[in-house]
């Protein structure tokens, strides 16, 4: 029952993996285990996954998932993944909920907060490093694409949404069109 | 939103059926547009809720948004959905919280099936490589006005920052993962506690008459 493996091979992942990038290595095991996708299917789950919008764990569930059993596979696969989410995120939120003013509870949390602000700064460093600089040089259309961003939405009070569809239009005129007019004129 | 919230609240946490269903929609509709626009590994869903639930609706202060980004990923699982669960919770109960993941997972369901049909014609057209190029540009300022104006929220001692700056540090050159990483900090957190001092009381102190 291909279903039932799906499911639990992403109930395992999800409970054994927290987000992101850690999860590559657990989807990439299970899957080769049952011999459902290939190492390059693997690159290619990556590829999309990142360009698509939404959290990598979601997209990349649904890919494998769908790839291996079709849209069935990638709702079940789904499902697996979101179980921390229905039952140890639920368990934490009624806690939470409950135990906020407990001392203990706030000494934690005044100790992990911090943490957890390192680890977004942390994001940001490597995402600046990835994402303003190629093969080594600082790539400048990116840094403009950027600085505007920042401009509209710290001055301007852009929403995220805005921010996103007007960097996407930015991205295909600097990128795009503008070398194309430069090549033509010249 | 921000009414049916204070209204269920009035009657002692416990709303009818239909309004249940009401919040519940809401939150599946305002978790579905933050999914269609989350790029970046999905801290920018920090920024989405701080401008649409802080700043616009009011429903949460910024040190609460803090708990519940710090909780979410202490938790196994994805965090944007651990988040989603939590904040659905506190708003509407586990429904609200069942809403509010499914919401969040609508869109990258839809768009993941459309697009792995069309993943060989996406990959190797080039307009879609510039749009993406200028929106991996954006993702940095996103997450670093949200994360800025999080961590003057809950960077306000001394011992904080220096937490803060470890972490960085441990994150840049070490290998060291964030669930261990919060484990770390938690068990410092707890021998702490137990050793008998509390961790900055004056702050703590702060903390509850600010509350009230």
């Amino acid at each position: 029952m291909v279903y039932l493996a799906l499911f639990i091979s992403f109930v395992k992942i999800g409970f054994t993996s927290f987000g992101g990038m850690s999860m590559i290595p657990l989807i990439l095991d299970e899957m080769q285990s049952h011999q459902w996708m290939t190492a390059e299917d693997m690159t290619n789950l990556v590829a999309i996954a990142e360009m698509t919008p939404g959290p990598l764990g979601l997209n990349c569930a649904t890919f494998a998932g769908t790839q291996t059993a079709g849209v069935a596979g990638g709702l079940v696969a789904v499902l697996g993944v979101l179980t921390p989410a229905f039952t140890s995120a639920l368990l934490a939120a009624v806690f939470f909920a409950r135990f906020k003013n407990n001392a203990v509870i706030v000494d934690v949390m005044r100790v992990v907060k911090p943490i957890c602000i390192g680890m977004i700064l942390t994001v940001i460093l490597t995402l600046s490093m990835e994402n303003y600089a190629q093969a080594g040089m600082p790539d400048w259309i990116a840094l403009l694409i950027g600085a505007g961003m920042l401009y509209l939405i710290t001055k301007k009070k852009w929403p995220v949404p805005k921010v996103i569809v007007g960097s996407a239009v930015l991205g295909v005129l600097l990128y795009g069109i503008v070398p194309q007019f430069i090549l033509k004129v010249s | 939103m921000r009414q049916c919230v204070q209204s269920g609240q009035k009657k002692g946490g416990k709303p009818d059926g239909k309004e249940q269903l009401r919040n519940g929609w809401m939150l599946f509709c305002f978790f579905f547009k933050i999914g269609c626009f989350t790029f970046g590994g999905g801290w920018s869903i920090l920024a989405q809720m701080e401008q649409e639930f802080v700043e616009k609706r009011k429903i949460l202060t910024k040190e609460e948004l803090l708990d519940l980004v710090t909780v979410g990923k202490s938790v196994p699982g994805i965090m944007i959905t651990n988040i989603a669960m939590m904040f659905g919770y506190r708003v509407a109960g586990c429904f609200g919280g069942l809403c509010a993941v499914l919401g969040i997972t609508a869109p990258a369901v839809l768009i993941l099936s459309v697009v792995a049909y069309e993943y060989q014609y996406l990959k190797t057209n080039r307009w879609c490589r510039y749009a993406l190029e200028g929106i991996q540009a954006a993702v940095v300022p996103i997450i670093a006005c949200a994360a800025l104006s999080l961590g003057k929220e809950g960077l306000r001692s001394k011992t904080g920052c220096i937490i803060c700056a470890l972490a960085v540090l441990a994150g840049i050159f070490t290998d060291i993962s964030n669930p261990a990483m919060i484990l770390i900090g938690v068990a410092a957190a707890l021998l702490y506690h137990f050793a008998g001092q509390r961790i900055s009381a004056h702050d703590l102190q702060e903390d509850k008459t600010g509350r009230e």
